[in-house]
């Protein structure tokens, strides 16, 4: 046996073999499946849980849970709800009633503002006077220099009546107005007048292309 | 267990511990009753909503809560219900022409873990192509074992009729794993 090469020996198995071995295994594999028995299963949780799950859960429901402020309710005595009624009974009545000064008070007001609105009418009676007085003298015309002169009287006269009417009503002044119109055009020819009348047709024309 | 129930529902029914009360609650149930949910679900979003709701309505309903049962059956039979009205509401959702079924099993391969055994993943389908009473009792005998007083208590059904189920489903998950593993 010196010559003995290992590489050269035959491999073989001389271990005595059932017969049928691996068909057996096999039956022996698939009898054990069908033996299944799923209470020795592991009971186990396949799923995918998302992270800090329930830290997200609970803080949902506190959320929803947590009682909403509410606004105060305030209770009142019912002695004290009774007074205050009557306070706002009486007032009331007191506002909308009103003595006979409130009532005066409050027609003395719009007639001041009415007094604003008159003042402008006022004014265009006053510029009617300085175009009559412009043409007056520019025709000299034999108006009598007293008349001349009562008329600035009337004319500081009734600057002085509208400084103090401005609280007082508008119907005075339009009525004071008036009569010095009156008297004022009385001063005047029917031939002047006419030739006034259609000057002022003409200035009617030129403003409305101007 | 019992005593905590107690803690539990002591701080629940006083308002000005209520909210530590609801803190309580979660704690020691928020695991179990998440998992069951899921189960009944399986998809992750509507389960954690779900659970969510149940919570809440255990909040708001406390006040019905009998001290004759226990805390966690009649929390279960809340989830319960929270999680079929959710179901009910995926059906509505789902192409008519498509099967149930089928539609389960992609919800079931779309939310599990990627290293989950293919046995496990067989049984979860398995589970779903059960009847819904049966899919119920089967999930909370075989993974919450709770009592069978218990279950009859969560889903209105007789002790006999609950065991007669779970003897069914378990016959059909096995036959059903054993059709479908792949040797």
């Amino acid at each position: 046996m010196k010559d003995f090469d290992l590489e050269k020996l035959e491999r073989k198995n001389i271990y005595k073999v059932p017969e049928h071995l691996f068909e057996s295994i096999q039956g022996k594999v698939m009898d054990g499946l069908n033996d299944f028995d799923l209470e020795k299963l592991e009971r186990k949780n396949i799923y995918t849980v998302p992270e800090n799950l329930f830290e997200n859960i609970q803080e949902r429901v506190l959320n929803e849970v947590k009682p909403k402020k509410q606004a105060p309710i305030f209770t009142m005595n019912w002695a004290y709800a009774a007074a205050a009624s009557l306070a706002l009974i009486f007032g009331a009545t007191f506002l909308f009633t009103g003595d006979d000064a409130d009532k005066q008070e409050i027609p003395a007001h719009f007639a001041s503002n009415k007094q604003e609105r008159k003042t402008e009418s006022e004014t265009a009676y006053e510029t009617l006077q300085s175009d009559l007085t412009s043409v007056e003298n520019t025709h000299q015309t034999a108006v009598n220099k007293n008349d001349k002169k009562s008329f600035y009287a009337n004319d500081i006269a009734n600057e002085k009546t509208r400084n103090e009417t401005k609280i007082q009503t508008v119907k005075p002044v339009k009525k004071q107005t008036e009569a010095q119109m009156n008297e004022y055009l009385d001063a005047f020819s029917n031939s002047e007048i006419s030739e006034l009348a259609s000057n002022s047709t003409q200035d009617v024309y030129l403003d409305i292309y101007n | 267990m019992k005593i905590k129930d107690a803690e539990i529902i002591s701080l629940m029914q006083d308002p000005r511990t209520q909210e530590k009360g609801v803190r309580a609650l979660m704690d020691a149930y928020q695991s179990r009753l998440y998992w069951h949910i899921r189960r009944i679900i399986v998809d992750g979003d509507l389960a954690q909503d779900t659970l969510q709701e149940t919570f809440i309505k255990a909040y708001q309903n406390f006040h019905q809560f009998k001290n004759d049962s226990q805390l966690y059956t009649w929390l279960y039979r809340i989830a319960t219900n929270e999680a079929l009205q959710q179901v009910n509401k995926m059906k509505k959702m789902q192409k008519s022409d498509e099967d149930p079924e089928y539609y389960m099993q992609n919800l079931v391969a779309d939310n599990t873990e990627g290293d989950a055994e293919e046995i496990q993943i067989l049984l979860q389908n398995a589970i779903q192509s059960l009847p819904e009473k049966q899919k119920l009792v089967f999930m909370m005998r075989y993974y919450d074992d709770l009592p069978y007083e218990e279950i009859s208590n969560i889903v209105d059904m007789s002790v006999g009729t609950l065991k007669t189920n779970y003897h069914y489903a378990k016959q059909k998950i096995e036959e059903y794993i054993k059709e479908n593993y792949e040797r």
